[in-house]
C-alpha cells in the first residue's frame, strides 16, 4: 500500500492507496500521525482521501482509531472521505462512523473542517 | 508462584473481571455471552500480535506459528485447520473451548501472584473452589478503563474500545455498574464500545446464539 501526502492551504490530505490490512497498517498508522503532528505545529487539519483505498482489515481499522485519537488529544481537525464501498462497510458495521462520520470526497471534507 | 508485573492479557482482564469481592466466580462467567466474549479476546490478542487478521468476510491466518500460549496457540491451531468463515461463525465454533480458556486465565493469574487458590467445604461434602484476590491492582485498572471511557468523551483507545465491548458483550458492566447507570450511559457504550470487527463478530455470534434459544424456547418439539 502506499499513501501520498499533499499540502493544502488549509489541510494536510494523505491518500493511501491499495489495501489498509495488517502488513501496511503499522505505515500508515505511522504516516497519519507524523501528518497530525505536523498539521498542529502548523494549525492546519487532516484530511484522509480514501478513494484509493479499496480494503480495509481489523487491523488497518484499529490505525483510524489510533490516528482519530491523536487528533483528538492534539486539537487537530481529522477528516475522512471519499470512502469507497466495501471500506464503508467496514466503518458502519465496526462503528467507526459513529465517532468519525465520513464525507463525500475532499471538497465535503474542507467544507466541515 | 511469581508475582510479575507482565499486564494481564485482555482474556485474564475479562476473567478478573468475574472474580467477586469473597473470590467466588461470578454467575455470568458460565453464560454464552461471557464464553464467547473470551473466545473474541483471544482472537484479537491473536490479531494484534499480527497471527491473524480479521475483516467482514472472515479471518485469515498470517503465521500460524505456535509459542503464544496454551488458549492463543489451541485457537490458532482450530482457525488455521478450519475452513474459510466469518468471524462470528469462529467464534460460535471456538466456544466450546471457552471454559478450558477461562481456566487457562485462571491459572496464569494465580501463577503470577494476581489470584490465590482455595478450597472450601460447602454443606460439609461439597468442595467449592475460589481465587481470592491477593493484588487487586489489575481488576482496579480495569475497571478504572472500562469507567474512564464511559465518563469521557475521548475517542477511546483500541484496547480500551476492546475491553469495554466484550465486557458489555460478556454480561461484565453489571458488576460494577447499576442498572440505571448502565441506562444512562447507553448512548456512549454504543459509541465507544466494540469499535472493532472482532468485538462486533462476537456481537453477531451473540444475537444468533439468543435467537437460537428463544427459537427453542418458544417451538421446544
Amino acid at each position: 500500500m502506499q499513501t501520498t501526502k499533499e499540502n493544502t492551504d488549509r489541510a494536510i490530505v494523505l491518500a493511501p492507496v491499495g489495501r489498509l490490512d495488517f502488513a501496511a497498517a503499522t505505515a500508515f498508522q505511522e504516516a497519519l500521525e507524523k501528518a497530525i503532528a505536523e498539521a498542529a505545529a502548523a494549525k492546519l487539519a487532516v484530511i484522509v482521501d480514501c478513494s484509493g483505498l479499496d480494503y480495509l482489515s481489523s487491523a488497518g481499522l484499529r490505525s483510524f482509531l489510533i490516528g482519530a485519537r491523536t487528533a483528538q488529544s492534539a486539537g487537530v481537525k481529522l477528516k475522512v472521505c471519499a470512502l469507497q464501498k466495501s471500506v464503508g462497510e467496514v466503518f458502519d458495521v465496526s462503528g467507526f462512523s459513529r465517532i468519525m462520520p465520513p464525507v463525500s470526497d475532499r471538497a465535503a471534507a474542507l467544507a466541515a473542517l | 508462584m511469581s508475582t510479575t508485573t507482565q499486564a494481564p492479557s485482555l482474556v485474564e482482564e475479562l476473567v478478573l473481571l468475574v472474580v467477586e469481592d469473597d473470590g467466588g466466580i461470578a454467575f455470568t462467567a458460565g453464560t454464552p455471552g461471557f464464553g464467547m466474549a473470551v473466545i473474541g479476546g483471544c482472537l484479537v490478542e491473536l490479531n494484534l500480535v499480527g497471527a491473524i487478521d480479521a475483516d467482514l468476510d472472515g479471518i485469515r491466518v498470517l503465521d500460524a506459528s505456535p509459542g503464544r500460549g496454551t488458549a492463543l496457540d489451541l485457537v490458532l491451531r482450530e482457525v488455521a485447520a478450519g475452513p474459510e468463515a466469518r468471524v462470528e461463525q469462529w467464534v460460535v465454533r471456538l466456544f466450546p473451548h471457552a471454559q478450558d480458556i477461562i481456566r487457562a486465565a485462571l491459572a496464569s493469574l494465580i501463577q503470577r501472584g494476581i489470584l490465590a487458590q482455595s478450597e472450601r467445604r460447602f454443606l460439609w461434602v461439597l468442595k467449592e473452589r475460589s481465587y481470592p484476590m491477593r493484588d487487586d491492582r489489575e481488576l482496579k485498572e480495569a475497571k478504572r478503563r472500562i469507567y474512564d471511557t464511559l465518563m469521557s468523551d475521548a475517542i477511546p483507545s483500541p484496547h480500551d474500545t476492546v475491553l469495554l465491548g466484550l465486557a458489555l458483550a460478556g454480561g461484565l458492566l453489571e458488576a460494577f455498574l447499576s442498572k440505571s447507570e448502565i441506562a444512562r450511559l447507553e448512548d456512549r457504550i454504543r459509541e465507544a464500545g466494540g469499535i472493532d470487527l472482532i468485538v462486533r463478530g462476537v456481537e453477531a455470534a451473540l444475537r444468533q446464539d439468543q435467537l437460537v434459544r428463544a427459537q427453542a424456547m418458544l417451538y421446544p418439539f
